[in-house]
């Protein structure tokens, strides 16, 4: 148990001297020689005291009389019900909502932190222009009003003189998106950027490839059997699912775990494959060779709902498991086992689509492999196999009258889809944006709006994105803190955290949940919708936000439910009208699919016709040079990308990112644990401290993302550990402009 | 983050309920659902306002092998609310005492800061609270339990690892599980009564 004081959060002052900046200092009598003396006496027998005889209990005690807010996370993006305690309008504890289907009464780690996000003491207090120049730290305080007149101005002055499309617009997955991208649209701009691209594209047009949807659910209560290929969702944990599958373990199902690194999902998985980096597509591929070859699939299923059975199997009659073997370093026998184990539980059985696929260039491909092995197992819609996607968020709620957006005829400078055509817009390119911004071409941008999104820490290669900056007119950025997109921007906009505003409704399952304001916003911070109208309304655009405030837009969406606004502020949640809701649908089995021939396409003639493979192919990822490694990222359970490393109590469990590295390559290096080491790519050069441990492949490091921050804004994560995006390379495959965030190689060598 | 482990792991017969003597409150762990995400940690920390530095629970690792055989074991841990506690046979003061439910708590008005307790657990359970100069601990979320409310750790286990309740009570959760299954303790040959059962793999 470490006792280190951290002088940083003691040393800060709080209005009320609230925890965790506890001043009282307890007087203390001096110990005399009785007292010391009674230790070493025999003590008595003493009757146990009864509950009423005993002391009273004299320690911390919070509140017994409080006021229950209900509403929704956002430490993640997973958004479980929260419901939060409240006393004389402070904030003590965060509890998980038992009618959620997120949390089911539980929170994770980062959402027991929520009130180390509110109450940080290094929050943005209020609107901020820079005084120097950029990343130097110099900030005048203005008025919102002032704030505001200045970002539209210079938002209408690129405008006019370069177009609309001069103006590049990213945020990150959140329910105020449809707003945010209402002001883009209605600004005129086509150039979007989201974190797709650097996360889930791959999975995503695969599934669209295969089955026309997006993503397919899961049905973790009567799975047998689960395939993950890197899905570490006991260190990323998406609440509701991580539980499920712990349940599912726990009830006997056998989980295969393909990761280079001996992850905590792989310590509790019952079969851990060290794979070798770049390679899930071969295994997958054999799995597919052997289920066809040997007869194995649902006959039934693939007779009738599936196109293009017999070119996959002539495509796929080379991928043996020996060869498979001869790639991806996991023994044929155990590749064929695998393959029997999992036709034999199907339908019971998954593989799972997993989530930031985005490692490889051949991500996509590996991507359509597990998309293809479900559908020959015929899990589609059974007990334990994958489900239909359900509704969008804002289904079947009321929505607010606006005009038509104005025509777009600019190209899109992430290259959708002028050069990445199978890409849906919604997801874009974003490494390709910020290449773009910095080429000049096809035309030059000027200005860049962020919005909760941290791209300097996100996209590869930081030293790139802050050349792009420097060939922009203006960078406005809203946040809650000052992190390093924030440090290098020009103006500076403080939002309300998620406990302290409204945004727009968000459907789950068959119910609405509400996000409200749990107390009032701190300082001189607002939400969201009200930046956006206000905004809006200066850019001469207020007809595309009709809406008086937070609370009318919420009564506006809440039209059609029969219900208002107080009763659902007070219950949290409300059924949604049986029929719209997203779980009404989810209930009809799906035997049509979305896809041009209606059926679950093992061969895609929509990738044919863009002239990319119509099924799955092997794609050799290139080799580690010599003396490399490959340099893997992954999150861990008690961090949220880029955005909670200085939160005091996530940094107090999680304070830095060492370099994971096996003992065989540490030790020809002279490197142990705790000795400081370089790490370097074409992309640039980092010191760091190594962590030597049997759980990494000896030819691949690991270190967690979102560390290294540059903002002297945030006090507890400046330079606290390294960044990752100093290191990565920037590789976009050109099928999903998936980033492929594994295949940078780097050296290590002791400092 | 790595704890040392305190204290051997012994197999026990796992305790009987006795309805006749009153309540005792008791964890029961099951470590194959622990995955080690803190929730718990940060979750006590927020409930019972822990100063930055200290905490009152942990999750200890037992990482066996070499690359690739490997095995990894989560093991969350918190006062064992010992039902022969040392901490409370060394406190000078006495301001460690022993509630009838089996409740090992601190009166802070007692309680010098001399940090005997703190040597003589052997669990690591206990830490000085340097604002306070008293020792502090894990209550078992007393206040919770008094307001008829599970533990903050409990409730918050995203894995389903922790498991709360009194062991006298057969109909109680945790008695049907020590019912069923194999148990093992920390340190059961120091006598301490420890009051947290690990449930067997």
């Amino acid at each position: 148990m470490s006792s280190t004081p951290h002088p940083e959060i003691s040393a800060q002052s709080s209005p009320d001297s609230a925890w965790p900046y506890i001043t009282r200092r307890r007087f203390l009598g001096v110990m005399g020689g009785a007292a010391t003396a009674l230790i070493f006496s025999q003590k008595p027998d003493i009757p146990l005291l009864t509950s009423e005889m005993a002391p009273a209990y004299e320690g911390h005690r919070p509140p017994t009389q409080y006021e229950v807010v209900h509403t929704l996370c956002e430490q993640c993006v997973w958004r479980c019900g929260v419901r939060a305690k409240v006393k004389d309008g402070r904030v003590f504890k965060l509890d998980g909502n038992p009618h959620h289907p997120h949390a089911k009464g539980k929170l994770c780690p980062r959402g027991q932190a929520g009130i180390a996000t509110l109450y940080d003491p290094d929050r943005l207090q209020y609107p901020l222009i820079r005084a120097g120049e950029r990343g130097g730290g110099k900030w005048k305080r203005v008025s919102w009003e002032d704030a505001l007149d200045y970002v539209a101005s210079r938002m209408l002055e690129i405008k006019e003189k370069y177009g609309p499309e001069a103006m590049i617009f990213s945020t990150t997955h959140n329910l105020i998106q449809t707003q945010f991208e209402n002001l883009l649209k209605a600004y005129g701009s086509p150039n979007y950027g989201t974190q797709r691209s650097l996360c889930f594209n791959a999975m995503i047009l695969s599934n669209l490839m295969t089955y026309g949807l997006e993503e397919p659910g899961r049905d973790y209560s009567s799975a047998q059997y689960i395939i993950l290929t890197g899905r570490n969702l006991m260190e990323a944990i998406s609440n509701s699912e991580t539980q499920d599958l712990v349940a599912a373990i726990a009830r006997g199902a056998k989980v295969v775990m393909l990761d280079p690194r001996f992850t905590k999902t792989a310590a509790k998985a019952s079969e851990w494959l060290p794979i070798k980096p770049g390679t899930d597509l071969a295994f997958h591929l054999a799995l597919i060779h052997e289920i066809i070859e040997n007869e194995m699939y649902d006959e039934e299923f693939v007779q009738n709902y599936t196109v293009g059975f017999d070119e996959l199997k002539s495509a796929v009659s080379g991928y043996t498991p020996e060869w498979a073997a001869s790639k991806c370093e996991i023994p044929a026998d155990a590749i064929r086992r695998i393959a029997r184990e999992f036709a034999l539980a199907a339908p019971h059985a998954f593989a799972h689509p997993n989530w930031r696929t985005s490692n490889f260039l051949n991500s996509f491909q590996t991507e359509r492999a597990i998309a293809i092995l479900n559908a020959l197992v015929g899990n589609w819609n059974q007990p334990g196999g994958l489900v239909g996607g359900g509704g969008g968020e804002g289904e079947g709620l009321g929505t607010i009258p606006q005009p038509p957006y104005p025509r777009v005829s600019a190209l899109r400078l992430d290259g959708v889809p002028w050069k990445y055509p199978l890409v849906p817009f919604k997801l874009g390119v974003f490494q390709e944006l910020r290449d773009n911004i910095l080429r000049g071409d096809p035309y030059q941008a000027k200005g860049w709006f962020i919005y909760r999104q941290n791209p300097l820490n996100s996209l590869p290669e930081r030293r790139k994105t802050i050349e792009a900056f420097s060939k922009l007119e203006f960078i406005v950025t809203i946040d809650i803190s000052m992190n390093d997109t924030a440090w290098f921007s020009d103006v500076v906009l403080p939002e309300a955290t998620y406990l302290e505003r409204y945004d727009p409704l968000a459907v789950v399952g068959d119910s609405v949940f509400i996000r409200q304001p749990v107390v009032a916003p701190m300082y001189e911070s607002k939400p969201g919708l009200w930046i956006f109208k206000e905004l809006g309304e200066r850019l001469g655009l207020g007809d595309y936000f009709q809406y008086q405030d937070e609370e009318d837009y919420l009564r506006k969406q809440l039209e059609p439910l029969g219900v208002t606004l107080e009763e659902l502020k007070e219950l949290g949640h409300f059924p949604m009208p049986r029929g719209e809701s997203a779980a009404g649908e989810e209930e009809t089995p799906a035997l049509s699919w979305n896809t041009p021939s209606g059926k679950v396409e093992l061969a895609s003639e929509v990738l044919r016709n863009s002239e990319f493979p119509p099924t799955p192919i092997w794609e050799e990822p290139p080799a580690a040079p010599a003396d490399q490694f490959y340099l893997l990222t992954g999150k861990v359970a008690q961090h949220t990308q880029f955005a909670t490393q200085n939160n005091w109590l996530l940094h107090e469990r999680v304070p830095d990112n060492p370099l994971w590295i096996h003992p065989d390559p540490a030790r020809d290096r002279g490197i142990e644990s705790g000795d400081e080491v370089w790490v370097e790519s074409p992309g640039g050069r980092v010191k760091t401290v190594a962590l030597v441990t049997e759980r990494i492949r000896p030819d691949c490091v690991y270190m967690t993302p979102g560390f290294g921050k540059v903002s002297k804004g945030m006090s507890l994560a400046y330079r606290a550990g390294v960044s990752d995006s100093d290191l990565h390379l920037s590789f976009i495959d050109e099928i999903s402009g998936s980033q492929a965030l594994s295949q940078t190689t780097v050296t290590v060598t002791k400092a | 983050m790595t704890t040392n482990l305190k204290g051997m792991l012994t197999h026990i017969e796992p305790p009987k309920p006795n309805p006749q003597a009153g309540r005792r409150w008791a964890f029961v762990i099951e470590p194959d659902r622990c995955i080690d995400c803190e929730a718990c940690m940060v979750a006590c920390s927020v409930e019972n306002q822990v100063p930055v530095g200290h905490h009152r629970n942990w999750i200890a690792h037992r990482e066996k092998g070499k690359f690739p055989y490997l095995s990894l074991h989560f093991e969350p841990e918190n006062c064992h609310h010992c039902s022969n506690p040392p901490c409370e046979m060394v406190c000078p003061t006495g301001a460690t005492f022993r509630r009838e439910d089996g409740l090992v708590l601190i009166n802070y008005d007692d309680c010098i800061g001399c940090r005997y307790c703190m040597m003589a657990c052997p669990y690591d359970a206990r830490y000085f609270d340097e604002d306070r100069g008293v020792v502090d601990k894990c209550t078992f979320c007393v206040h919770r339990l008094d307001a008829g409310q599970p533990p903050a750790c409990v409730e918050t286990c995203i894995g389903g690892a922790r498991h709360f309740g009194d062991i006298n009570d057969p109909e109680s959760e945790v008695a049907k599980l020590l019912a069923r299954h194999e148990v093992y303790v920390r340190y059961a040959e120091a006598g301490t009564g420890p009051a947290i059962f690990y449930i067997m793999d």
